[in-house]
C-alpha cells in the first residue's frame, strides 16, 4: 500500500529528528504482514524512517515501551502517540518515570481505532460500531500535549448514541452484592495469571510486581479462585486514578476479561470524588499524592 | 461424677470465632497512636465489648495496605475494620488523610467486584474515646451476626 500523506508527514518528521541527533529513536507503527494490522517498530536510523506508518489499525499503546530499561537507555526519545497513549505520556511523566525533555512527542489526531477482531473480518472504516469503546468516550482525538501534530484525514467519528460505551457498568452498579459477586467469580475464573494485562499496560512500570514478592506472598501466584480476585483487585486498585483508559489490558488479555469494566469504573469514582482524570496534565500532582481535608469523609464513622 | 463432667467439657471444641456465621471474626486493623490506646483506655477502664474482634495494630492508618483487608477475608474473616487517628490528629501529619482517599476508592472496588460493604467499616477512634471503641464494635458484631451466613465473596477460600 503506498504512504498516504499522514505517512509521508509522520516521516519526515521522524527523519529530521533523528538526523538532527534531537533523538536516537523513534517508536512508531509499520505495516504489518496485512492490510489490517499495524506493528510497533523502533528506528534508530534516519534512513528507515520510510517504514513508519499511522492508521486507524493502529490500537497498540506505545506509551508501554517507555518503561522498559531497555528502550530508556536510549536517552532522547521520539514517540508517535494517539490521544489515549499521549495522557499515558503524561502520567509517566507526572510520576517522575520518564522526563519531559527526553521525549519528543509525534501527536496524531485520531478518530478512532479499528476493534482488531472486526479489522480482521476485513473492516477498514472508523465507524460508531468498529471502533473500541474507549474512542467512543474520547475527548482527547488530538492529543492534549505534542511537539508535533498531524492532523488526520479520516473522517471524524460520528456518534449517534446508539451505541453506549461500558455500558457493563451500569448493568453491574444496579446489581445486587451477590449478582456482582457471581458476575465477577465466573470473569475470574478464567483468568490464567499470565499477567499480560500487567506487562499490557503503560503504566504498571514496578520493576517488581506485588505479586511477584512472596515475603510475604500477599497474592496467590497460582491460578485459583481467590488468589485470581486478588490479583485482579490489586491490579485495578494499583491503578485507579491512574488508568488512562488505553484499553491494553483487556485487548491483551488472552481469555477476554472485561477488565476495562473495573478500570472505567476507578476512573470515574476517582473523578466524582476528587474531580481528578488522569494525565492531562504534566503538572499535577498524582490523585493519591496529596490530599485535602475536605476529602469524602461520610463512609468513616 | 464430677470428673467425667470436667473430661465432657474438655471434649467440646475450643471456643474461638470465624468457624460459623453465629460467631464470626472480626479483624480490625487499627493504628498505634489514636484507635490503639483508645481500644487500651476501654480494657483499662475495665469497658466489656464484643470479644469477636482481633486487634492488629499498625503504626498509621496510612500503613494499612488495602491488601490486607482483602487477606483478612481470605483467611476467613466475616468483618473488617479499619480505624485510626481523627483527621488533624495524625501522629505522622497526614497518614489518616492520605488514607482516606485511598479508602474512599478502594471501597468502591470492592463493592463494585461485589464484597458486601456492610463488611468492612472505616472508623476514627482517638485516644480517649473508648466508650465509641466500645459501641463501634459492638454495633459491628451485631451487623455481621445480622448478615445471612451465607454472605462470603470471592475472597474468601470456600
Amino acid at each position: 500500500m503506498a504512504n498516504t500523506k499522514t505517512d509521508e508527514k509522520l516521516q519526515k518528521i521522524a527523519k529530521d529528528l533523528l538526523e538532527s541527533g534531537e533523538v536516537s529513536l523513534v517508536i512508531g507503527y509499520a505495516k504489518g504482514s496485512n492490510l489490517q494490522r499495524m506493528r510497533p517498530v523502533f528506528i534508530t536510523k534516519a534512513e528507515d524512517a520510510g517504514k513508519l506508518s499511522f492508521s486507524p489499525h493502529a490500537v497498540q499503546d506505545l506509551a508501554v515501551f517507555l518503561k522498559k530499561p531497555e528502550v530508556k537507555k536510549f536517552g532522547k526519545i521520539g514517540i508517535v502517540v494517539k490521544g489515549c497513549d499521549e495522557k499515558a505520556v503524561n502520567a509517566l511523566i507526572q510520576e517522575y518515570q520518564i522526563s519531559r525533555d527526553n521525549i519528543k512527542i509525534i501527536g496524531m489526531e485520531c478518530n478512532g481505532v479499528i476493534r482488531q477482531n472486526i479489522a480482521d473480518k476485513g473492516e477498514t472504516n472508523v465507524s460508531e460500531s468498529a471502533v473500541y469503546d474507549k474512542c467512543l468516550i474520547c475527548e482527547e482525538h488530538i492529543p492534549v500535549l505534542y511537539d508535533f501534530l498531524i492532523e488526520s484525514e479520516e473522517p471524524k467519528l460520528v456518534l449517534s448514541g446508539n451505541v453506549k460505551p461500558y455500558s457493563g457498568i451500569e448493568k453491574l452498579e444496579s446489581m445486587s452484592a451477590e449478582e456482582k459477586n457471581a458476575f465477577w467469580a465466573k470473569e475470574f475464573d478464567k483468568c490464567i495469571k499470565c499477567y499480560a494485562c500487567r506487562q499490557a499496560c503503560p503504566l504498571c512500570y514496578c520493576s517488581r510486581c506485588i505479586v511477584e514478592k512472596n515475603m510475604p506472598q500477599w497474592i496467590d501466584t497460582n491460578s485459583e479462585e481467590t488468589g485470581n480476585a486478588q490479583w485482579n483487585l490489586i491490579r485495578a486498585y494499583h491503578l485507579s486514578g491512574r488508568c488512562i483508559g488505553c484499553g491494553e489490558c483487556e485487548r491483551a488479555c488472552p481469555v477476554n476479561i472485561p477488565l476495562m469494566l473495573i478500570n472505567e469504573k476507578m476512573a470515574k469514582d476517582v473523578y466524582n470524588l476528587f474531580g481528578y482524570k488522569s494525565g492531562l496534565d504534566i503538572n499535577a500532582k498524582p490523585v493519591f499524592g496529596v490530599f485535602s481535608e475536605s476529602d469524602f469523609n461520610d463512609f468513616i464513622k | 461424677m464430677e470428673d467425667k463432667d470436667v473430661k465432657k467439657e474438655e471434649h467440646k471444641a475450643p471456643k474461638h470465632g470465624g468457624d460459623n456465621s453465629s460467631d464470626p471474626r472480626i479483624i480490625a486493623f487499627v493504628c498505634n497512636w489514636c484507635t490503639y490506646s483508645g481500644a487500651d483506655l476501654a480494657g483499662t477502664s475495665r469497658m466489656k465489648y464484643s470479644d469477636n474482634v482481633r486487634v492488629i495494630k499498625l503504626p498509621c492508618t496510612g500503613r494499612i495496605d488495602p491488601l490486607f483487608i482483602v487477606e483478612a477475608f481470605k483467611k476467613g474473616a466475616k468483618g473488617v475494620l479499619v480505624s485510626g487517628c481523627h483527621p488533624g490528629d495524625c501522629h505522622y501529619t497526614s497518614g489518616n488523610y492520605h488514607s482516606r482517599r485511598k479508602y474512599a476508592t478502594f471501597r468502591d472496588l470492592l463493592g463494585y467486584l461485589g464484597v458486601d460493604l456492610d463488611r468492612v467499616e472505616f472508623s476514627w477512634v482517638s485516644a480517649s474515646e473508648g466508650n465509641k471503641w466500645v459501641s463501634i464494635i459492638n454495633e459491628f458484631t451485631d451487623k455481621i451476626k445480622s448478615l445471612p451466613g451465607k454472605s462470603t465473596d470471592i475472597f474468601t477460600k470456600k
